[in-house]
């Protein structure tokens, strides 16, 4: 009863919420939402252990299928957005039979030098990627009603609770993934791979499905990214954007599933309030390099580490 | 009839160095076999290639008089062989019970599209009862909330077995069950081995001190310098003049 | 046909000349304190910027600015090493994520002190050496090709022929011997950093006259060592430096007789081939296996 209710709380919070902030920052709350999902995905990669390089590029890859599909063929854009998380899943099973022959530092290695070729794919191939420049005109998303709610796509409000809505559902899926049996699996391989293959566990087909399953998700957030911006180049994926993901992962935490959120959440608000107002918004790559640097020394298990003390010393009570 | 567990002229070479040199002996179901012999004589190698840790150079491992020579660990333990490792390799920040629970992958597999559905509750539940036995027969059913790496050290090693159980193996591989541990713990987890055996679990396990497993084993084969030295029972092994001077070599050799 | 690939070839050794400074100080961090520094691009990127600051905006003499490049750059290291791999030693992973910080802290002070714009600086020197009518090489790059031959023989002479590079090459292969050894890991790793960093500042610095300049230039540089060290086998110098050579031969020829993007693919595709078939790399090397 009373998880419900904090539940229906935070509904009417979010659908509350575009209604009081600037045109500029309702904005930022769709590329918030889009880019929860995208470090969300990105959790259930590391929770097999591995840290991948080129998340950001199968986010990409799911833009551009995405776009492709309803630009070229004429899909309807919420099923063009489902292709591409396809096509992103498509693209790490592919990669994974070579990337997962490495662990650790090559696994690394080894995706960002598969996403680079990508990224370097979509350049060199100006018909249908369009080259460096990209893909433009991007289909909206079709305005529809729901009755009580005419959504309008100029607006970023309703894209807003479109996305919002999209990722909500993408989150109880990894949610439900990583609590069944399956995310045990993937604790296992990450904690003790050899222990987990003595008991029967196939390592490489679980590293597999982590990252095939990340990066459909990763899929679905380039595809919704894609569709509210009109327009996406190879540089739009390209490593600044993955260290921030990188960053907000950290920053946040990998031990739990709200960790990286909360990176995500914090730093937004850090970069879009704080360094907007007061007009230091050219310092962003520079503030977050520092606080990259200074949470990997001074709080190596994120900001997740501090809540959990807080609500412990709370329970104690 | 044939054995559980066969290995024919098992042979394992890194690089120049022979660490087992055509080795053959047979493992009974229902028994507890114990293979011995001094430090370096190719125990653990001959273990890591039954487990399928190592691909062997040369020879067969029979499981049922299946070739499971080279199998890949995880497909070996789906044919029913599960080891534990040396020292306490456990899942360490993982909960006592969640270790248990990946023990029983192989008889529940999870399931992606049922778990995101919800349609595996009565698999989980059953892997739950399945992991709670396990533990309930190792006599860690009281701290099943811990987590693993906060576990002494005896109940660490009864978690490593208790991990091999619940999957209800034909066949566990014990990795030198009784180091570092005082006689008391000792005498507990030989007990243990002794139900394990009798709930119809053979036992096959690698020990470097012979006297700890003399009173346990029904059959002992004694290896020395990667090579077949004996076989029998423990009295016989005891007495037998190779192993004796196998010990007494080995025992100069550290002194 | 000859002269086209005459040329390709002095353009191919040029290039494997500041790759393999590059990838050399890669290999020697990763080897002494086992973190990959990702910043090592930014280093080289600051390299260019001393350059760019004492040589072309304060008319210092060229040598002079590149010494200083090497210099500043190798203290940028040891400021690396103090502040980031020293506190993060026992942690690979925060190590190179630190490293990613850094990248992004360099970059970012690149733009605001210099701005994003391409910076073209006065060449040192228009003289070309001419070998036939369509057969020459700029003197600009043979100072690079003589420099980064004599540094990386000074380097091999330093390792094999020093106390302290004998201390260096003991603490790669096994830190903990080294330190029974009574040879400081602290100190070994201080050394390894200045030179790394110190290398990538100096081809910075030397290739500044001839390339364009700007903050984001890391990025490529970054990739193209990950390439060459991976194909050489990380850990080995001697593997690095021939896989400078391949790398640039095959990038340079695929550029000239195709086009750029693709030749970046090729060596890129030649990494993971590389990683799959041979991780150890194609000169791999058995010490540090």
């Amino acid at each position: 009863m009373r998880n419900f209710v904090i539940w229906v709380a935070l509904a009417i919070a979010l659908i509350v919420l575009p209604n009081l902030v600037s045109f500029s920052q309702q904005e930022v709350l769709v590329f918030l939402t889009i880019n929860i999902l995208v470090v969300a995905s990105y959790r259930l990669l590391t929770l097999t252990g591995e840290w991948s390089l080129g998340h950001v590029v199968i986010m990409g890859v799911g833009a551009y299928a995405s776009a492709l599909v309803t630009k070229e063929l004429g899909l309807w854009v919420p099923l063009g957005i489902i292709v591409g998380g396809l096509a992103s899943a498509l693209i790490a099973l592919a990669l994974s039979v070579p990337l997962f022959r490495m662990k650790g530092f090559y696994f690394l290695i080894g995706s960002f030098a598969a996403g680079e070729i990508i990224r370097l794919l979509w350049k060199r191939f100006r018909d249908p990627f369009g080259g460096a420049k990209g893909i433009k005109g991007i289909d909206p998303m079709p305005d529809f009603s729901i009755g009580i709610y005419q959504f309008d796509f100029f607006e970023p409000v309703s894209y807003f609770y479109f996305s919002a809505v999209v990722v909500a559902l993408c989150l109880w899926i990894l949610w439900r993934i990583e609590k069944s049996p399956v995310g045990l699996t993937f604790h296992a391989v990450h904690w003790q791979d050899k222990l987990a293959q003595a008991s029967g566990v196939n390592l490489r087909r679980y590293r597999t499905m982590a990252f095939v399953i990340a990066s459909g998700f990763a899929g679905i957030a380039g595809a919704l990214l894609a569709h509210y911006i009109g327009t996406i180049n190879p540089n739009s994926f390209d490593v600044e954007v993955m260290v921030f993901v990188l960053t907000w992962a950290i920053v946040g935490g990998t031990g739990t599933f709200y960790g990286p959120i909360l990176g995500c959440v914090v730093l937004t608000i850090l970069n879009e309030i704080v360094l907007r107002e007061l007009g230091l918004e050219q310092t962003r790559p520079l503030i977050y390099g520092l606080i990259l640097i200074l949470s990997i020394l001074f709080m190596p298990n994120g900001l997740e580490s501090i809540v959990q003390k807080v609500t412990r010393r709370k329970d104690a009570k | 009839m044939t054995p559980l567990l066969e290995v024919q002229n098992l042979t394992m070479r890194f690089g120049g160095l022979t660490a087992v040199d055509r080795l053959n002996f047979k493992v009974e179901k229902g028994n507890i076999h114990g293979l011995i012999g001094p430090n370096g004589a190719g125990k653990t190698t001959t273990f890591n290639m039954v487990s399928g840790f190592y691909k062997p150079s040369q020879g067969r491992v029979l499981l049922n008089g299946q070739d499971i020579s080279g199998l890949p660990m995880h497909e070996v333990a789906n044919r029913g062989v599960v080891r534990t490792f040396q020292h306490s390799t456990l899942f360490g920040e993982l909960s006592v019970l969640d270790n248990a629970l990946i023990g029983t992958h192989m008889t529940f597999r999870p399931n992606l599209l049922k778990a995101i559905l919800g349609l595996d509750s009565s698999a989980r539940r059953d892997a739950l009862d399945r992991a709670r036995t396990s533990l309930e027969f190792f006599g860690l059913a009281d701290v099943e909330h811990e987590m693993a790496g906060d576990l002494s050290h005896g109940h660490q090693r009864a978690l490593g077995m208790a991990v091999a159980y619940a999957s209800r193996p034909d066949l566990i591989l014990l990795d030198e069950p009784f180091t570092g541990m005082n006689p008391e713990e000792t005498r507990r987890m030989m007990g243990l081995m002794r139900r394990l055996c009798a709930e119809g679990t053979t036992i096959l396990l690698v020990e470097h001190d012979m006297q700890a497993i003399m009173g346990l084993c029904d059959n002992i084969t004694c290896m020395s310098f990667g090579k077949f030295l004996a076989e029998g029972s423990p009295a016989e092994i005891r007495n037998h003049p190779d192993v004796i001077e196998a010990y007494l070599g080995g025992a100069r050799h550290v002194a | 046909m000859f002269e086209l690939l005459a040329q390709t070839s002095l353009n191919a050794i040029y290039a494997a000349s500041y790759i393999s400074l590059v990838a050399v100080g890669l290999v020697l961090i990763f080897g002494v304190m086992g973190v990959i520094n990702f910043a090592h691009g930014e280093l080289f990127m600051a390299g260019s910027y001393v350059v760019v600051a004492l040589y072309a905006d304060r008319m210092v003499p060229f040598f002079v600015a590149v010494a200083a490049g090497l210099i500043f750059v190798g203290l940028l290291g040891l400021l690396m090493e103090r502040a980031l791999f020293r506190p993060l030693r026992d942690n690979p992973l925060g190590g190179l994520v630190a490293s990613i910080g850094f990248l992004m802290v360099l970059q970012a002070l690149a733009v605001l002190g210099f701005g994003v714009r391409m910076e073209h600086i006065p060449p040192v020197t228009q003289d070309v050496i001419r070998f036939a009518d369509k057969i020459s090489i700029p003197v600009a790059r043979v100072y690079v090709i003589v420099t980064a031959f004599v540094m990386l023989s000074a380097l091999w002479y330093f390792l094999k022929r020093t106390r302290f590079g004998w201390a260096l090459r003991a603490s790669a292969q096994d830190p903990e011997a080294a330190a029974l050894q009574g040879i400081s890991v602290t100190q070994t790793a201080m050394i390894a950093m200045f030179i790394g960093a110190g290398f990538a500042g100096m081809a910075g610095a030397l290739t500044a006259p001839l390339i364009s300049i700007n903050p984001h230039m890391g990025h490529s540089v970054i990739i193209t060592a990950f390439i060459v060290i991976i194909v050489g086998g990380v850990g080995s110098l001697e593997g690095a430096v021939l896989a400078s050579v391949v790398y640039a031969f095959v990038h340079t020829f695929v550029t000239t007789f195709f086009d750029g993007v693709l030749a970046d693919i090729t060596g890129l595709a030649l990494m993971l081939i590389v990683l799959i078939v041979k991780p150890t790399g194609l000169f791999g090397s058995a010490d540090r296996a």
